[in-house]
């Protein structure tokens, strides 16, 4: 047998990696990574475009933001927090993950598709970074929302 | 697919984080097994039946889950 647990009729249910903790300093290093790595994007995508250099410089940051403090959490943190599960892709929430995705994929399809439609008939023309912008805030948030929808529905 | 798989945990007195740990995988994908609302992959059903000592017909039966 691989395992065997001990009659513990009263203990409270926890993850097997909630009792540990990141150093503080840990925490620091990836806040301190995630906004160098956000302002020095934001500078790049300002000093391409000099004429609207602050307007450009929010907009790198918006995009960069996100990625940027996720990786420093995953650098600095999550290696002091968390224990890849040693089946992990056999674990639901892969699947949940794909189902999100391809949900969302189909959605973004559908709504470029009415967009495109919409825009032809109506001969507008739209700015490409903002369609863009749409796209990804679309995408983003359609499979989050997606995810927390699947994975309420089966435990509930 | 139908299972017992809640009968037998518990018949060791286990928890769904103590299965979990054994089987390698989330407390979540224990939780959905139990509840009939995800199929595990083959490998990881005859990881589940190995480690009651069965075989996978005797956790997983064919029907339709509630």
């Amino acid at each position: 047998m691989p395992f065997r647990a001990e009659p513990k009729s009263d203990r409270v249910v926890s993850d097997q990696t909630a009792d540990r903790r990141a150093p503080v300093s840990h925490f620091l290093l990836a806040i301190a990574f995630g906004s160098i790595a956000t302002i020095a994007v934001s500078l790049v995508v300002a000093a391409t475009n000099p004429e609207d250099f602050w307007l450009a410089a929010g907009i790198g940051a918006l995009c960069a933001a996100y990625p940027a403090f996720a990786l420093g959490a995953r650098i600095f943190v999550t290696n002091n927090t968390i224990t890849r599960d040693a089946r992990g892709d056999a674990s639901v929430e892969l699947t949940w993950m794909r189902q999100a995705a391809a949900g969302a994929f189909l959605d973004v399809l559908l709504t470029t598709i009415v967009l495109a439609v919409a825009l032809m008939v109506l001969r507008l023309d739209v700015d490409a970074l903002v369609v863009l912008l749409v796209l990804i805030g679309l995408s983003a948030a359609d499979a989050v929302l997606r995810y927390l929808a699947i994975r309420h529905r089966a435990l509930k | 697919m139908k299972n017992n798989l809640a009968e037998r945990r518990l018949e060791r007195d286990w928890t769904q984080a103590d299965l979990a740990k054994a089987l390698g995988v989330s407390r979540q994908t224990v939780i959905s097994i139990e509840r009939e609302r995800f199929d595990p992959s083959l490998p990881l059903a005859f990881l589940i039946a190995q480690t009651f000592s069965c075989a996978i017909e005797d956790i997983f039966t064919a029907g339709v889950a509630a």
